[in-house]
C-alpha cells in the first residue's frame, strides 16, 4: 500500500507540474492526451476538428482525483466522489460533437461533476452555465476549471433540475443526472433551434444517448444516437 | 451461521445483494484455511488442544462485530476492482478481515474433531445442530433488531460459548478467560456502527442531496427500508416529454440500499398529473374502470397511476410485510394515505404464490421495472432468480387475465435490447403453447424514448384498443412498435430502427428466432433455471474480448464475470493451501492423501450443491430468499445433524453400501417430487409449503450428515494424522461448491446441479473404503 501511494504521489507531483505554462513545452501528459484523442475518439468516429481540438487541449487528468489521475486518459469512466463519475473519453467526445456547439453558444450543463464536460464545452461555446448538487463537486470543481484559467464558465451549487432560470433560454443543455426522466423546466429553458443531449444509465454505464431538438416553432423532437463503438461492436 | 446469514444482510445493504454470496463464499475459504491450520501446527496443539480450543473460542466471539467494524474502513470499491489492479490489495484485504471469524468458527469445531475432544459424530452432529439454531436466531433477529445491531447476535452467542471454556479441565476458573469475555461484552455497550455504504448505492447518493432527511426506517426479514425525503430526489421513469406540468416533491424508499418505490406528497389527495405521462399508463388508456394486479409496491406511486388512470380496484402482491406498513403507516402523513376512489388491497405473499392460487381474475396485470436503470445493465442481477418471469411465471400470470385482459410489462431500453426482447420471446412462447393462433396480434409494444412497455393478452387486440394506444403515443410522444403501422418517430435513429426490428422478428419471425445470433441470450427460462437476467453468451465472449482495453463496454454481463472470477479464486486458493501441507509431509507417508482429497472434496462440492439448490428453488416455494435461506440451510443442517449424530451405528460395511447411492436417490427423488409439485404447493398456505418442503429435503439431509463422521471415525481408527487435512479439503470445497452451484443452476438447471451432486456422493462412495489405508502425516 505504501509503495502504491508513493507512486500515485509520484506521478500526481509529476502531472501537477506539467500543468504549469511553463512546463507546457514538457508536458509528459500531452503525448498521453494525443495518443487518447487519436485511439479512443478519432478512430472511433468523431471527426469534428474543434472537438478534437478541444480535448487535445484540456487536461483531463487535473480534472479528476488525485488518486486517479495515473488513469485519468484511459478509456473508461472514472469516479469522482459522491457516487458520481468521469465520463469515459469517448463519450465526452460524442456529446459534445452532437451538440454542434458554436463560438457564441450559450450552454447549461446539469451535473457539473468533475468540470471536464464543462471545460470541453468551453472550448467551443461563448458561455457555459453549470449546476452541481453536490457543494463537494462544485468546490473541487470550481477550483479546478478556476487554476485553468477558464473565464466562461460559470458554476453555481443548487438543485440542476431547474435549471438556471435567469441565464436561459439556452443554446445547447448537457444532462449528465436526470434520474430518469427529462426534467421539464430544461425543455422549457431550451431556446427554440436549440439541442439537448442526455445520458441514459448509471455510473459507469452509459448506454444510451437521448438528443433532443427544439424547432423553430418550439416542437421538440427526439431521439436516441448510439455510439459508434456501441455499434460496432453489435456488428452494425 | 447467524453470522453468514447477517452478513448477507449487511453486505447486501452495503453493496449488491447477488455480488455477496459471492464475497461470503470467499471469506468462508476461513472454514477451509482453519483445517490447514491445525494439520501444520497439529504437533504444537497436541501439547494442549483444550487450551487452545479456549483460546479460540474466547476470541470468535469479539471476531464477529470486529472484523465487520474493520472491513468497513477497506476502500473497496467493486467497480474498480476489474481494471485497477492497485485495487486488488484493498479487496484482499476486505475478505481477509471476512474470513477471521469463520477461521475461528472453523477451528473451534475442527480441532475437538481432530483431537479427539468429543466423539466425531456428536461433535460434528452438534456443529450442525448450532448451524439450524443459528438460521432460526437470525429469522428472528430480523425482526426484532435494527439492521446496525444484528451482529450483537453472534457475539451474544459466541459469549454464552466462552461461559463453556471458562474453566480449566480441572475445574480451576482461568483469570485471563473471565478478563477476555469481559472485554468481550464492553462491545455489547459500544454504539451499533453505522454502516458504511457504497458511494454508487441509491440511498448513499440520496443522504447526500440538500436537505435530505430520513422520514422512517424499517427492517425485517425481507430487508431494510428507508425513506428519505430531499427536494433534490425527481423521480419519474421514462416520463414523456410533452410533460409542462410540475412534479410534486417526492420522498424515496431503498430497500437494501437501492430505490425501491416513490412517495408523492400528498398524492393520496391530490393524484399527480406526470403518472399518466409514463409509458407504464398505456394500459390503462385502453380499458374502462379497470380492475388491476400489481406485482411488487413501489411506494405509492404504482397505486397512484391506477387511481388517476381510472382503475375501480388495485391488488398488490407484496411479500415484504415491513415495507408495507411504512408506505401505509408512517409514510401516511407525508403521502396523504390512499386516494379513496379505488378498492385497494395489499396482498403479502409471494407472486407466484398469489397468481398460482386462483381465483379473482384482472383487466390489467402489471409486471413493472423488469430492468432497471442502473445496474442491470451490467448484469449485477444475472445470477438472482426472477421466478415471475419464467414461462411458468407467465403462464400463470395469462391465466388471471379476464377476457379481454392485458399482461403489463415495462422496463428501461438497453442497448441491445434485452429485457424487452426476452419477456416477447417467453410471453409469445406461452402463447403460442396455448394455442389459438394469430400471437403477433396479441401483442402491443411501445418506447418511450429510454422504456418500453410490452401489452399482452389471450385474444387479439381490437381496432378500438388499438386506436386508444395511438391515441396514447401521439399525446406523449411514445412510439408505437407494434403493431407495424403506428405513428413512427421521423427522426428514428439507428438504435430505436434495430428495435423496431428485433421486436419485429420476435413476434413474427421463426420461434427458432428466439434463438437468434447475437450477443446475448434471449431465450425465455423456465422455473428449473429461472435466471431472466442472464443474458450473457460463451460465445460472445471473443467479440467482447475485441474491444475490451480499446472501449470501456458498459454492457458486459458482470454478474457472470464475478461468478467466474469468483470460482476461479476459491479454486486457486484451495489448491494452493491444500498444496500447502505437502511439503512437511515425509515422501513414504503420502499414498493416503489422494482418497481423502478425493472423498473430502467430493462431500464439499456435493452438498453445497444439493444444498443450494433446494434453498434456489425454495426462492419459489417460500416466496422470498431469506424464508428460503432459512428452511433450507437450517432444514439441512439440522437434520445432517441427526444424521452426524447416529453415524455411529452405521458402521457396517452393509448399511454404507446403502448410503452413499441413498443420498443420491433421495436427493433426486426429493427434488424431483418438489419441482413436480409446484403447481399443488404454491397455492397452499405457507405452513404447507415450508412442510413440504422440509419433507422434501429431510431425507436426503439425513443421510447427508454421515459420511462426513463415518470418514473420521474410519481414519482416527486406522492412527490417520490426516483429520485436519479431510477439515480442511471440505472446508474448500464446500466454498467452491457454493459458486459452482450457481453456475450449474445458470447453465444447467437445478435438475442436473442436484445430479451432479448425487453424482459427487456416489464417487465419495466408492472411495471410502480406500481411506484409512494409508495416512497422510506429518509426524
Amino acid at each position: 500500500m505504501h509503495s502504491r501511494r508513493i507512486v500515485i504521489v509520484l506521478v500526481t507531483a509529476l502531472l501537477c507540474a506539467a500543468a504549469s505554462p511553463s512546463a507546457r513545452q514538457a508536458d509528459p501528459t500531452l503525448e498521453l492526451r494525443l495518443a487518447m484523442v487519436r485511439d479512443q475518439i478519432e478512430r472511433e468516429g468523431i471527426s469534428d476538428s474543434r472537438v478534437l481540438e478541444a480535448m487535445r487541449e484540456v487536461p483531463r487528468h487535473l480534472l479528476v482525483p488525485p488518486e486517479y489521475r495515473p488513469m485519468a486518459y484511459e478509456p473508461r469512466p472514472l469516479p469522482i466522489g459522491e457516487g458520481q463519475t468521469i465520463s469515459q473519453p469517448y463519450v465526452v467526445a460524442f456529446m459534445t460533437q452532437i451538440l454542434r456547439l458554436k463560438s457564441g453558444d450559450r450552454v447549461l450543463e446539469v451535473g457539473t461533476g468533475s468540470g471536464y464536460q464543462a471545460a470541453i464545452a468551453a472550448k467551443l461555446a461563448g458561455e457555459v452555465y453549470t449546476v452541481e448538487i453536490f457543494p463537494s463537486l462544485a468546490d473541487r470543481a470550481r477550483r479546478n476549471l478556476e487554476s485553468l484559467g477558464f473565464r466562461n464558465i460559470f458554476l453555481r451549487q443548487g438543485d440542476g433540475y431547474y435549471g438556471w432560470e435567469e441565464k436561459a433560454p439556452f443554446d445547447a443543455i448537457i444532462v449528465t443526472c436526470a434520474g430518469g426522466h427529462i426534467p421539464p423546466p430544461l425543455l422549457r429553458q431550451l431556446r427554440n433551434g436549440g439541442r439537448m443531449i442526455m445520458p441514459v444509465g448509471g455510473p459507469f454505464m452509459t448506454q444510451n444517448l437521448v438528443f433532443l431538438e427544439k424547432n423553430a416553432d418550439g416542437a421538440l423532437s427526439q431521439r436516441n444516437v448510439l455510439p459508434v463503438v456501441f455499434v460496432r461492436l453489435l456488428g452494425h | 451461521m447467524a453470522n453468514e446469514i447477517f452478513l448477507i444482510r449487511l453486505l447486501s445493504l452495503r453493496f449488491w445483494p447477488h455480488f455477496v454470496p459471492l464475497i461470503i463464499s470467499q471469506a468462508m475459504l476461513g472454514f477451509g484455511a482453519s483445517g490447514v491450520a491445525l494439520h501444520l501446527l497439529r504437533p504444537r496443539i497436541a501439547e494442549k488442544p483444550e487450551t487452545i480450543f479456549a483460546c479460540v473460542v474466547l476470541l470468535a466471539a469479539p471476531s464477529f462485530e470486529l472484523a465487520f467494524r474493520a472491513s468497513q474502513h477497506v476502500p473497496f470499491d467493486p467497480f474498480l476492482l476489474l481494471w485497477n489492479p492497485s485495487s486488488w490489495p484493498a479487496f484482499a484485504l476486505f475478505f481477509f478481515l471476512l474470513a477471521v471469524p469463520f477461521f475461528l468458527a472453523g477451528t473451534a469445531v475442527g480441532l475437538p474433531l481432530s483431537f479427539g475432544l468429543g466423539r466425531v459424530g456428536i461433535v460434528y452432529g452438534a456443529s450442525f445442530a448450532g448451524s439450524a439454531a443459528g438460521a432460526i436466531i437470525a429469522l428472528l433477529a430480523f425482526l426484532l433488531l435494527p439492521t446496525e445491531s444484528l451482529l450483537r447476535v453472534p457475539l451474544g452467542l459466541g459469549m454464552i460459548a466462552s461461559a463453556f471454556v471458562l474453566s480449566y479441565p480441572g475445574r480451576r476458573i482461568s483469570a485471563g478467560r473471565i478478563v477476555c469475555v469481559i472485554l468481550s461484552s464492553l462491545l455489547l455497550l459500544t454504539r451499533p456502527v453505522p454502516i458504511s455504504l457504497s458511494p454508487y448505492k441509491g440511498l448513499a447518493i440520496a443522504r447526500k442531496l440538500p436537505d435530505a432527511r430520513t422520514l422512517s426506517v424499517r427492517s425485517g426479514v425481507t430487508g431494510d427500508y428507508r425513506a428519505l425525503y430531499s427536494p433534490g430526489i425527481h423521480h419519474a421513469p421514462g416520463l414523456s416529454v410533452r410533460f409542462e406540468g410540475e412534479i410534486p416533491p417526492q420522498a424515496a424508499i431503498f430497500a437494501d440500499g437501492e430505490l425501491r418505490g416513490i412517495v408523492p406528497r400528498n398524492g393520496g389527495r391530490t393524484l399527480p398529473d406526470y403518472l399518466g405521462f409514463l409509458p407504464a399508463a398505456l394500459p390503462y388508456r385502453m380499458t374502462s374502470r379497470p380492475e388491476v394486479a400489481q406485482f411488487s409496491l413501489r411506494g405509492t406511486e404504482g397505486i397512484l397511476m391506477a387511481a388517476g388512470n381510472g382503475a375501480s380496484s388495485v391488488t398488490v402482491v407484496e411479500q415484504a410485510a415491513e415495507y408495507v406498513r411504512m408506505v401505509e403507516q408512517d409514510l401516511a402523513k407525508f403521502s396523504a394515505g390512499m386516494p379513496p376512489s379505488l378498492r385497494l388491497e395489499i396482498r403479502r405473499e409471494g407472486g407466484r404464490n398469489f397468481l398460482a392460487r386462483g381465483g379473482e381474475k384482472f383487466d390489467i396485470i402489471e409486471l413493472a421495472d423488469v430492468s432497471s436503470l442502473t445496474f442491470s445493465s451490467l448484469g449485477i442481477h444475472a445470477t438472482g432468480e426472477t421466478y415471475l418471469l419464467t414461462r411458468q411465471g407467465i403462464r400463470d400470470a395469462l391465466s388471471r387475465l379476464k377476457r379481454r385482459g392485458v399482461l403489463a410489462v415495462s422496463g428501461w431500453l438497453k442497448s441491445p435490447p434485452r429485457e424487452s426482447l426476452k419477456i416477447l420471446n417467453t410471453i409469445r412462447a406461452e402463447l403460442e403453447q396455448a394455442g389459438g393462433g394469430a400471437v403477433a396480434e396479441r401483442f402491443v409494444v411501445v418506447r418511450g424514448w429510454g422504456s418500453f412497455v410490452v401489452l399482452a393478452r389471450n385474444v387479439p387486440f381490437t381496432m378500438d384498443e388499438l386506436a386508444a394506444a395511438k391515441r396514447f403515443c401521439r399525446e406523449t410522444g411514445f412510439t408505437m412498435v407494434w403493431p407495424e403501422g403506428g405513428t413512427r418517430n421521423p427522426d428514428e435513429g439507428l438504435e430505436e430502427a434495430a428495435f423496431r426490428e428485433a421486436v419485429k422478428s420476435a413476434l413474427s419471425g421463426s420461434p427458432a428466432g428466439m434463438q437468434a445470433e447475437g450477443l446475448f441470450d434471449l431465450r425465455p427460462v423456465s422455473d428449473d433455471a429461472p435466471y431472466f437476467h442472464r443474458f450473457l453468451k460463451p460465445g460472445s465472449l471473443t467479440k467482447f474480448r475485441r474491444i475490451l482495453g480499446q472501449q470501456w463496454v458498459p454492457f458486459m454481463e458482470w454478474g457472470v464475470v464475478f461468478l467466474a472470477l469468483s470460482l476461479a479464486v476459491s479454486v486457486v486458493l484451495s489448491v494452493v493451501l491444500l498444496l500447502l501441507p505437502l511439503p512437511f509431509v515425509p515422501q513414504g507417508r503420502r499414498e493416503g492423501g489422494f482418497p481423502v482429497a478425493i472423498y473430502f472434496s467430493a462431500l464439499g462440492l456435493a452438498y453445497m450443491l444439493i444444498e443450494l439448490t433446494f434453498l434456489k428453488f425454495g426462492i419459489l416455494i417460500l416466496g422470498d430468499p431469506i424464508r428460503a435461506a432459512t428452511a433450507a440451510v437450517g432444514g439441512f443442517a439440522l437434520l445432517s445433524g441427526f444424521g452426524s449424530a447416529v453415524s455411529g451405528r452405521w458402521e457396517s460395511p452393509k448399511a454404507k453400501r446403502y448410503v452413499f447411492p441413498g443420498i443420491g436417490v433421495l436427493a433426486m427423488g426429493g427434488f424431483l417430487a418438489l419441482s413436480r409439485g409446484v403447481p399443488f404447493l404454491l397455492p397452499t398456505e405457507e405452513w404447507v409449503r415450508v412442510l413440504a418442503f422440509l419433507a422434501a429435503l429431510a431425507p436426503a439431509a439425513f443421510l447427508m450428515g454421515i459420511p462426513f463422521p463415518a470418514a473420521l471415525s474410519r481414519m482416527a481408527r486406522s492412527g490417520s494424522a490426516a483429520v485436519p487435512y479431510a477439515w480442511g479439503v471440505n472446508g474448500f470445497f464446500s466454498v467452491a461448491g457454493a459458486s459452482v452451484a450457481s453456475v450449474g443452476s445458470l447453465w444447467i438447471g437445478f435438475h442436473g446441479t442436484v445430479a451432479v451432486g448425487a453424482v459427487l456422493y456416489l464417487l465419495a462412495g466408492a472411495v471410502f473404503p480406500r481411506l484409512g489405508s494409508g495416512t497422510l502425516s506429518i509426524r
